[in-house]
């Protein structure tokens, strides 16, 4: 849309502004937020002169005070935001081209790097004017969880992204695992339970097995009206401690179709999560000390080695096995 | 094989043959096939003692000999193989199965096999009669057709298989026939040299049982007989008894238990994951296609849901549409135990043994990296199984585990070479800031590995216990002296009080220490076995993946 | 960044472009490992039950067994001078069919043992007859262990051995064997493994195992 004011801001010299037109054209367009017609100001200010209209349109738009869009009824003249058009007062064009930029990438923020290859000025020049628009609180700097050492640029008065902030598992950029390992524990105390439930119900096989699942939504409540979270926890935030669930080889996951509308279904399907049972007991060998001493498994040790260290006098072989109970 | 199979092999064949035969075995094992000669020459011992271990290696099944390989009449080669070896680390399990399946006296005719290496069915018979008179209250015996009948059953179900017939020309002979030995087929005349050995399968005899002419009952050994009675007794038996088997010699199929075995962990992998009543039916429909079924098939043959129902024992008490529903969660779990083949005679299903197998590896391989690094490391592992590669960010992501941690996790992991590190170049200079890094986890190899570990942890609790008991030698010794004192007072009837004073010169320091003693030996001893199944499944996993 | 990475820890990469850079390493990885490492895992206890017990028994048992049984070969050892009433004991114990005969129709015949002269040293050794019929096989043998004889002299006395062992059968059948012509035509049914003499069973050094429970 920035081609508008180029159009009209050429040849003009803004000599004779009449104020008050301006000041009349802001106050309309802050009634009609979404933008006004040329015709709005013309009924509202018929008096006036054409040409005196386009002139205090066009200083408006010069000072990068109004917009100027254009849709299927004709033009359209909007109220850029008050504050920081204001605050951009006294700004370079520079730093106009670099705040834009930086507008440009919304709540997802960007790195200063690639706003050097956008806007093409030196990395000094453009630190400088970070600098400058951060002091004034055009823009803020927002650590991303994506990378630690990276900061991303945003405007000042957005809220980051999730991609950004991490979402319900980060607070300041630091992720809470003790968090994520409570709600892991307790989204799996819900689905065991369930699956007792089912188990002890004694019906038909099917029956049991059906009864055993949970849907994403359904544990998604039940957390929720756990109140153990602080932070409002999206279905989309279940189903991923859902899914380290799955990692741990304690719950599995069945996607069905599912008639759309139903509570909790996504795209006509729905994930169905169950509590399982582990499919063997411990291994033997990890049954043994040696199962799980370190050098037992370093490529590099020799037969002496294991002779004396493991054979003889391997604490592990000692303490926790051979002299704990039977 | 590995040093690690190597040092195993070398300490069973120590503890059950003794020192020589250890060094022979070794030997053999380390050089593959070799003649009497290079064997002398390259291990030093002497004929006596290298002619004596070849035999007692032979006898056990332990090396097999083959003559001519290198052309007709070059001299008879030994060979041994570390599987074989291994085999004795499970000896006490096939015994067990034995007994589960047969009772005492399958249990005591596969004890006396795997002590003798082999023998013929009338002498195990009367040997098995004997003990089991021994075990039952006076004026009983145990009747020899019992014991036969056993027998006979365990060779009908291929627990027991006639050793393989030598190749009887080429070995009277000599080295000096100009006919090479092909036992296999024997009447081909000059056959090209066979390297491979037949196995006990290729002989039609296999599972065969001779006309055994046995009348009798197992006989009591009175208690005041001593060895030399025994040995004339013994000798007696020989010299007057023929059975009409003679010559015919019966070894245990380890391959057949090993698929009952390998029969056993599903079903009790399904009981674990399902319940029991699915696990009833797996056993069915494992138990219907024993014989249908090839030891190296990756799945049973198809059964009709008609079938399996027929074939439920009446006990479970299954209706037919129940019996569906069981079937149908068993097809649908991700475990995959059980596969649907088609929909005829009420759908047909099959136990898929080869993938049971590689995902009762996977979870052992889970096991383990969840006790030896803590459940959150396991959860990185299942990720990387689950979704192959992921580069580090992801793991984190997925696993929900905090940078820092999931490198130090994944680094730890990648140093014990349990999940391996790709590296997907997107420019060709190779340049770090332009790959790719993934992570992965390789299941077979990592099988392997955990399977070298197996026998290196066993390799490691013999050891201990051989140094436990040293270092109570003199101890155990005493108390053995002191039983054996005991033992002849009891028999010439010795007054209780001069019982007592004996009994006394153990003190009790030196009992707690027996004591400890045995439990840690019973220890070391239990972990062994239990080492053992782990190595079972991931051997079984490792040639589930050469067949299929 | 230029003069080190590659190698650090033995990866065909630059193991800093992963984030394992100098610093990051985990401690344990700085020295080598310690000799005696935490494992911060405890194993997990051993499975107990009836099954276990049993093999366990079944082990313990067998083990004693196979000890006992001729199977197992002591070395010839003559250190043990004065026998201890342990070893007189323990003597009581080994098996009552201390002679193990192999059924030498199963066995390659070179394997017999030669019964007049058990301890005779290698290279005291005569060479002895050659039967009419094995005598061609017998040279030609002779011609290839000549052939094989690198310059190796300790070969030599190997191939007395060899000979006797392997080709002579016949003879030793004949000539060297008590016959106890029990089973079929060519037996060789001998006492193979005659205890006491030849491989003592009490020497110190068999016994070193353990006790068996």
């Amino acid at each position: 849309m920035s081609e508008g004011p180029h159009l009209l801001n050429q040849n003009f010299n803004c000599v004779c502004v009449c104020v008050c037109v301006c000041v009349r054209i802001k106050e309309l367009c802050q009634q009609f937020p979404h933008g006004i017609t040329d015709q709005v100001i013309q009924n509202d200010m018929p008096h006036l002169e054409p040409q005196q209209r386009a002139m205090a349109i066009n200083k408006l738009l010069s000072l990068g005070q109004l917009d100027l869009l254009r849709n299927s009824s004709g033009l359209l003249y909007r109220m850029k935001d008050i504050q920081s058009t204001s605050k951009m007062k006294g700004s370079d064009n520079q730093e106009k081209l670099v705040y834009q930029i930086i507008e440009d990438a919304g709540n997802k923020g960007i790195w200063s790097r690639d706003i050097r290859f956008k806007s093409n000025l030196p990395l000094t020049e453009i630190n400088k004017i970070l600098k400058s628009l951060e002091s004034k609180k055009l823009i803020k700097a927002v650590k991303s969880v994506a990378a630690s050492k990276k900061k991303v640029y945003m405007l000042y008065n957005l809220q980051p992204d999730r991609s950004v902030t991490g979402g319900a598992w980060y607070s300041d950029q630091d992720f809470e695992s003790e968090f994520v390992e409570v709600l892991n524990q307790q989204c799996f105390k819900f689905l065991q339970s369930k699956a007792e439930a089912a188990r002890d119900s004694k019906q038909s096989p099917m029956v049991q097995r059906n009864s055993s699942f949970a849907t994403s939504h359904e544990v998604w409540k039940y957390i929720c009206e756990l109140g153990i979270s602080k932070v409002d926890l999206s279905m989309d935030d279940i189903e991923t401690i859902l899914n380290t669930l799955i990692y741990d080889g304690k719950v599995e996951m069945t996607v069905i179709a599912a008639k759309e509308g139903t509570v909790g279904s996504v795209d006509g399907q729905m994930k169905l999560y169950r509590g399982v049972n582990p499919v063997i007991q411990p291994t033997g060998l990890v049954r043994t000390p040696c199962g799980l001493c370190p050098v037992t498994h370093t490529h590099t040790h020799t037969h002496t080695h294991t002779h004396t260290h493991c054979v003889r006098g391997c604490p592990c072989l000692t303490s926790c096995f051979l002299s704990s109970g039977v | 094989m590995t040093a690690q199979e190597v040092r195993l092999c070398g300490l069973l064949l120590r503890e059950h043959f003794g020192e020589v035969v250890e060094k022979v075995g070794r030997h053999l094992i380390r050089s593959g096939a070799q003649n009497l000669r290079t064997l002398l020459h390259e291990t030093g011992i002497s004929i006596d003692l290298v002619k004596k271990s070849l035999c007692v290696l032979v006898q056990h099944g332990v090396c097999v000999f083959s003559s001519g390989r290198k052309g007709p009449g070059s001299p008879t080669e030994y060979r041994t193989s570390c599987d074989r070896i291994l085999r004795i680390l499970r000896y006490p399990r096939y015994i067990y199965t034995a007994k589960t399946l047969y009772g005492d006296t399958g249990e005591l005719i596969i004890e006396e096999l795997l002590q003798r290496g082999d023998m013929t069915m009338s002498s195990t018979v009367k040997t098995v009669a004997d003990r089991l008179t021994q075990n039952m209250e006076e004026g009983r015996s145990m009747d020899y057709s019992e014991v036969s009948s056993a027998f006979s059953k365990l060779v009908e179900t291929h627990f027991l298989q006639r050793c393989p017939p030598m190749a009887a020309a080429a070995t009277k002979n000599g080295a000096a026939s100009a006919t090479p030995a092909t036992p296999a087929t024997p009447g081909t005349p000059a056959a090209p040299v066979s390297t491979t050995l037949p196995t006990p399968e290729s002989f039609p005899d296999c599972y065969r049982v001779p006309h055994v002419t046995l009348i009798g009952k197992g006989k009591r050994r009175l208690s005041n007989e001593d060895g030399e009675d025994q040995r004339s007794a013994k000798r007696a038996k020989i010299d007057s008894e023929t059975h009409g088997d003679e010559g015919i010699y019966w070894q245990v199929n380890f391959e057949r238990f090993h698929l009952h075995f390998r029969d056993q962990a599903i079903i009790s992998a399904v009981a674990n994951k399902l319940d029991q009543t699915s696990s009833e039916i797996v056993r069915t429909m494992l138990r219907m296609s024993e014989v249908t079924t090839s030891p190296t098939a990756t799945c049973t043959k198809p059964l009709s849901a008609n079938e399996i129902f027929r074939s439920l024992p009446s006990s479970y008490n299954i209706a037919r549409p129940i019996l569906d529903q069981y079937l149908t969660l068993l097809v649908d779990d991700p475990m995959e135990f059980v596969g649907k083949a088609g929909e005829s005679g009420g759908g047909m299903y099959v136990v898929n043994l080869h993938r049971a197998l590689a995902n009762l590896a996977r979870a052992t391989l889970e096991s383990v990296v969840q006790e030896r690094f803590g459940s959150r490391s396991a959860r990185i592992f299942r990720l990387l199984l689950r979704k192959r590669h992921l580069e580090q960010k992801q793991v984190e992501d997925f696993a929900m585990i905090p940078a820092k941690e999931a490198k130090d996790m994944l680094y730890t992991l990648l140093s014990q070479n349990l999940v391996q590190l790709q590296e997907i170049p997107k420019t060709p200079d190779y340049a770090p800031s332009r790959t790719f890094y993934l992570y992965t986890v390789n299941q077979l190899p990592t099988a392997r590995m955990l399977l070298q570990n197996c026998y290196k942890t066993v390799a490691n609790l013999i050891e201990r216990r051989l140094f436990e008991s040293k270092e109570s030698k003199r101890l155990l010794e005493k108390s053995q002296r002191i039983e054996a004192i005991l033992a002849s007072l009891q028999a010439s009837g010795a007054e209780p009080e001069q019982l007592t004073e004996v009994e006394e010169m153990i003190t009790a320091p030196e009992k707690q220490q027996l004591e400890s003693l045995r439990l840690h030996i019973n220890k070391l001893d239990s972990a062994e076995n239990q080492v053992d199944e782990t190595i079972f499944l991931l051997e079984s996993y490792i040639n589930s993946t050469v067949t299929s | 960044m230029a003069g080190k990475g590659r190698g650090v820890a033995a990866f065909t990469f630059n193991v800093e472009a992963l984030g394992i850079g100098r610093g990051s390493m985990p401690e344990a990885r700085v020295g080598p490992s310690p000799l005696f490492p935490n494992t911060d895992f405890k194993p997990v206890p051993l499975k107990a039950g009836e099954e276990e017990d049993y093999m366990l028994a079944l082990k313990q048992e067998m083990r004693g067994t196979m000890q006992r049984l001729p199977h197992n070969i002591k070395p010839n050892s003559n250190k043990a001078e004065v026998e201890k009433y342990t070893e007189r004991y323990l003597k009581q114990k080994q098996m009552e069919d201390d002679e193990w005969t192999p059924d030498w129709n199963l066995f390659p015949k070179e394997l017999m043992p030669q019964k007049k002269k058990p301890r005779v040293k290698p290279g005291t050794k005569k060479k002895t007859v050659i039967s009419r019929k094995d005598a061609e096989a017998v040279l030609s043998k002779l011609d290839e262990l000549a052939k094989n004889d690198d310059g190796n002299p300790e070969k030599s006395d190997d191939e007395t051995e060899k000979k006797k062992g392997n080709e002579d059968e016949e003879e030793i059948e004949e000539e060297e064997y008590e016959e106890e012509d029990i089973e079929e035509d060519n037996d060789y049914i001998e006492s193979y493994f005659d205890n006491g003499e030849d491989f003592g069973a009490g020497s110190d050094d068999n016994m070193d195992g353990e006790g068996t429970y």
